[in-house]
């Protein structure tokens, strides 16, 4: 009976406390759709500034629209036509037409051609700015990066997010009719602007990778009638070839996180195995040694782990070893075959090519294999590659028939915005390089 | 849990694993070997039966050797590479039919430094890779030892020329038979046998699927994100675990009174009572009265009646709809915030109070992300003013609203 009224006094004193004090609330539902924003064209400083100022703001606008988290309203909807970048913000005519989000900005070109831009970023319903304005100088040449560099300080003060615009792609551009291919190394901007050849098409060429500074890159090239492992020089497109051993083939390389080594496969003798390289002094080390196919490795962004593809269960499946080879455990347990792994430069996800009942499809897992959500499918996704801070994934889709053609496509993690890369054309094996500096 | 349930569970365990592993424990009685009749012979019998038995007659049956385990194989890496080729200087190759990149870069492109400093791979000294140069070792195959036939310490009687004894005798089989331990009899087909048909149960298999429908398959016209499901909401009975301000300020940590007890001056017995319990029960309860009483008189309560729970989830429905996580980082989406904010008595919230109060699972920036979220739906979607009853604004005057993303994440 005392224990009763006991519970009977704390419950009243818990009532009598839930009903003082401010009302509370918890809202556990929201809604997921862009971010609305306004860029209004960026205030040009100077007459030779003029067209500069609309292209930055141009660029800046597709970024933040390309990702899928902005909408951006069009200057049609503008109320306050025009905003001076030292003039202050009229909120309450941006608040009217649902800005959540406003960047101003401002170019300005001087006479020896260096180029100026400034800009700011405000939260319109809270009434203030986010961050602070910001100035960047460069060439004319280099205004788009320049615009990229704009955007990535926007979507991270938005978001939070660490920014990708600023960063570059490599990639297999392809030429010719679809059974007389001709292919060369590209490298573009990551929204497919700035495309340059880093190789002829004289010879097949696959699997281009970027070092974890941007630049060197890795390829295989069968220039030679098999497949050998070159690494380039972005900066001067100068090269060598990797001395993976005699009478060996190797391919699918990729950079260990510390930029100095890198692991990739070899068949010798109708085996295929994993093997990693160090690139300063061409020593090898065995990872694997089984009578399947090893391939395709990734390192997780620590360098301590390896994920990559092996047919040892019977069908192609994924395993994750140690950095130092080792015993593998297997990851993927779901129906169909599974290739191509990568690891998100988070750490925390894989990506990889799925097939099953005759389609592919990209998916992510986390690094234990649980978790599995296929983002596209179509006849023919493969070859994942993540951005810098690990929120999109671009890879290759390729068409059937004789008309088909691979393109480069990217999709939000969350499987939303999924986009074509029309600038690149017809492409393929997209790999995307580090947030440049 | 009380001390009967402890025993009662420690009972249950017991007898549970009694009767599990109990009986596994104890020995199986052995077979009783069958009887059968014997013949008794003399010792020159016996001597004459073992004389001329030549040789064994348990002949060795070569077993099927185990498996051998896979021998490593002997690495056929070759010698070491020779002394790397110096770090060449690239050459540019010919023929190119672009030209060489200039990748541009402004000279200031970023006023903020970026941190990272990328290393110079050239330059840096060579990794220590393990060169498995020693590795042709050629590893040891072992032989198969020969199999030792047992010696053969007492040779049986021989009743019978069979290769194997047993407790009962089996006639030699036809050459071509395979010998095994179970006898299967040679089916043979029955003519006049019933023929009866299993019924047949429907099944199916179980429901699941293997892919999730992403945009690929939606087709959607264009790439631009829609509008999410909105998810169930949470019972509103879960609160933050983040104690409000205002809520550890309501609970005051009241000294107890003085126990009446402690204070009875009838010191007629100086030895304590041992058993003084009951009594301190009826205090405590007392006590925990006197508290909440005296809790509920110390803050001002809202006066007039409360909000009904149809008003509070209009405001939660009213709220929710402008609370747009789309654009927020993933860390973000993992913080939950406490936004406090004063109203207006017709509704609308006072921009300038709005406040972050508190915040858990996330970073302090990722708190801040969250937060403006937060103070973008409140102001967005209250602009107007929210549906609040005027004769209750006591009630609602300042509000504390705790944004739950938990469900709203990137799954």
């Amino acid at each position: 009976m005392r224990l009763v009224l006991l519970v009977m006094a704390l419950c009243w004193a818990t009532l009598a406390a839930a009903q003082q004090g401010p009302l509370r609330i918890e809202i556990t539902e929201g809604v997921v759709e862009p971010l609305t924003f306004a860029v209004p064209t960026f205030e040009p400083e100077s007459p030779a500034a003029a067209e500069l100022a609309t292209q930055v703001t141009r660029v800046v606008a597709a970024d933040l629209s390309g990702t899928g988290l902005f909408r951006e309203i069009p200057a049609t909807s503008f109320i306050a036509q025009r905003t001076r970048f030292a003039s202050p913000v009229r909120f309450p005519d941006w608040r009217a037409i649902n800005a959540q989000a406003m960047v101003t900005g401002a170019v300005n070109v001087d006479g020896s051609g260096r180029v100026t831009v400034k800009f700011r970023v405000y939260d319109i319903f809270s009434g203030t700015e986010l961050g602070q304005g910001q100035q960047l100088t460069g060439t004319a040449a280099g205004w788009r990066r320049m615009a990229h560099k704009v955007a990535d300080q926007v979507y991270s003060r938005i978001t939070g997010e660490t920014p990708y615009f600023d960063s570059r792609v490599v990639f297999v551009s392809e030429s010719g009719p679809k059974g007389n291919r001709r292919q060369r190394i590209g490298i573009m901007d990551y929204d497919g602007a700035n495309i340059q050849f880093l190789t002829d098409d004289r010879s097949i060429v696959l699997n281009p990778r970027f070092s974890p500074t941007g630049d060197r890159i890795l390829y295989t090239s069968y220039e030679t009638g098999f497949p050998q492992i070159f690494v380039l020089d972005v900066a001067s497109v100068g090269r060598r070839s990797l001395d993976t051993g005699d009478g060996s083939m190797g391919f699918a390389p990729r950079f260990a996180p510390n930029g100095q080594t890198a692991v990739y496969s070899l068949e010798q003798g109708g085996n295929t195995d994993l093997y990693t390289i160090s690139l300063a002094n061409g020593s090898r080390t065995r990872l694997t040694s089984a009578p399947s196919i090893e391939t395709a490795p990734s390192f997780s962004p620590d360098g301590r782990q390896i994920v990559f593809e092996s047919d040892r269960s019977g069908t192609q499946q994924l395993y994750v070893m140690a950095a130092s080879g080792g015993e593998a455990r297997r990851i993927s347990f779901g129906e169909g075959r599974y290739s191509t792994p990568v690891w998100s430069p988070r750490g925390d996800l894989i990506a990889f090519t799925k097939q099953t009942k005759g389609r592919f499809a990209i998916g992510v897992m986390r690094v234990d294999g649980s978790e599995e959500r296929l983002l596209s499918a179509s006849p023919l996704d493969e070859g994942p590659t993540w951005s810098p801070n690990g929120r999109v994934i671009m890879f290759t889709r390729e068409t059937l028939g004789e008309n088909g053609a691979p393109s480069i496509y990217s999709v939000d993690i969350t499987g939303r915005n999924l986009r074509r890369l029309d600038r690149a054309g017809t492409a393929s094996d997209p790999a995307w390089g580090p947030l440049q500096p | 849990m009380t001390v009967g349930g402890y025993i009662s569970t420690a009972g249950h365990v017991g007898l549970i694993g009694y009767l599990l592993f109990g009986p596994g424990f104890a020995a199986e009685p052995l077979p009783m070997e069958e009887v059968q009749q014997v013949s008794v012979i003399s010792e020159a019998e016996f001597a004459a039966l073992l004389l001329p038995a030549p040789e064994p007659v348990a002949t060795p049956v070569a077993l099927a050797p185990a498996a051998p385990e896979p021998a490593p194989t002997p690495e056929p890496e070759p010698a070491p590479t020779p002394a790397a080729e110096p770090e060449p200087t690239p050459q540019a190759p010919e023929a190119l039919s672009e030209p060489a990149p200039a990748p541009e870069a402004p000279s200031e492109p970023v006023p903020e430094p970026e941190p990272e400093s990328p290393a110079e791979p050239a330059a840096a000294p060579p990794a220590p890779d393990p060169e498995p140069s020693g590795e042709p070792t050629i590893p040891l195959t072992p032989t198969a030892p020969a199999p030792i036939p047992e010696p053969i310490t007492d040779a049986p009687p021989a009743p019978s020329p069979a290769p194997r004894v047993a407790p009962e005798p089996v006639a030699t089989p036809e050459p071509d038979v395979e010998i095994a331990e179970e006898v299967t009899e040679a089916a043979t087909p029955v003519e006049d046998a019933e023929l009866v048909e299993e019924a047949e149960v429907d099944t199916a298999p179980e429901a699941a699927t293997t892919q999730s429908v992403t945009e690929a398959e939606i087709a959607t016209p264009s790439g631009a994100m829609t509008s999410s499901l909105r998810p169930r909401p949470r019972p509103p009975g879960l609160a933050l675990s983040t104690p409000a301000p205002t809520a550890t300020a309501a609970a005051p940590a009241e000294p107890t009174p003085a126990n009446p007890t402690a204070a009875d001056p009838t010191p007629a017995d100086p030895t304590p009572d041992p058993s003084p319990a009951p009594q301190n029960d009826a205090d405590d309860v007392a006590n925990a009265l006197a508290e909440a009483l005296a809790g509920a008189a110390s803050a001002p309560a809202p006066s007039g009646p409360p909000l009904t729970g149809g008003e509070r989830d209009a405001l939660r429905v009213a709220v929710s709809r402008c609370w747009n996580v789309g654009s927020l980082s993933t860390e973000a989406l993992g913080t939950t915030v406490v936004v406090g904010v004063e109203m207006a008595r017709d509704g609308t919230p006072l921009t300038n109070t709005i406040r972050l109060i508190g915040f858990e699972n996330g970073p302090e920036a990722a708190a801040a992300q969250a937060f403006a979220a937060a103070r973008r739906a409140i102001i967005r979607c209250g602009v107007s003013g929210f549906d609040l009853p005027a004769e209750k604004y006591d009630q609602w005057k300042e509000i504390e609203m705790t944004f739950n993303p938990e469900q709203m994440r990137i799954r």
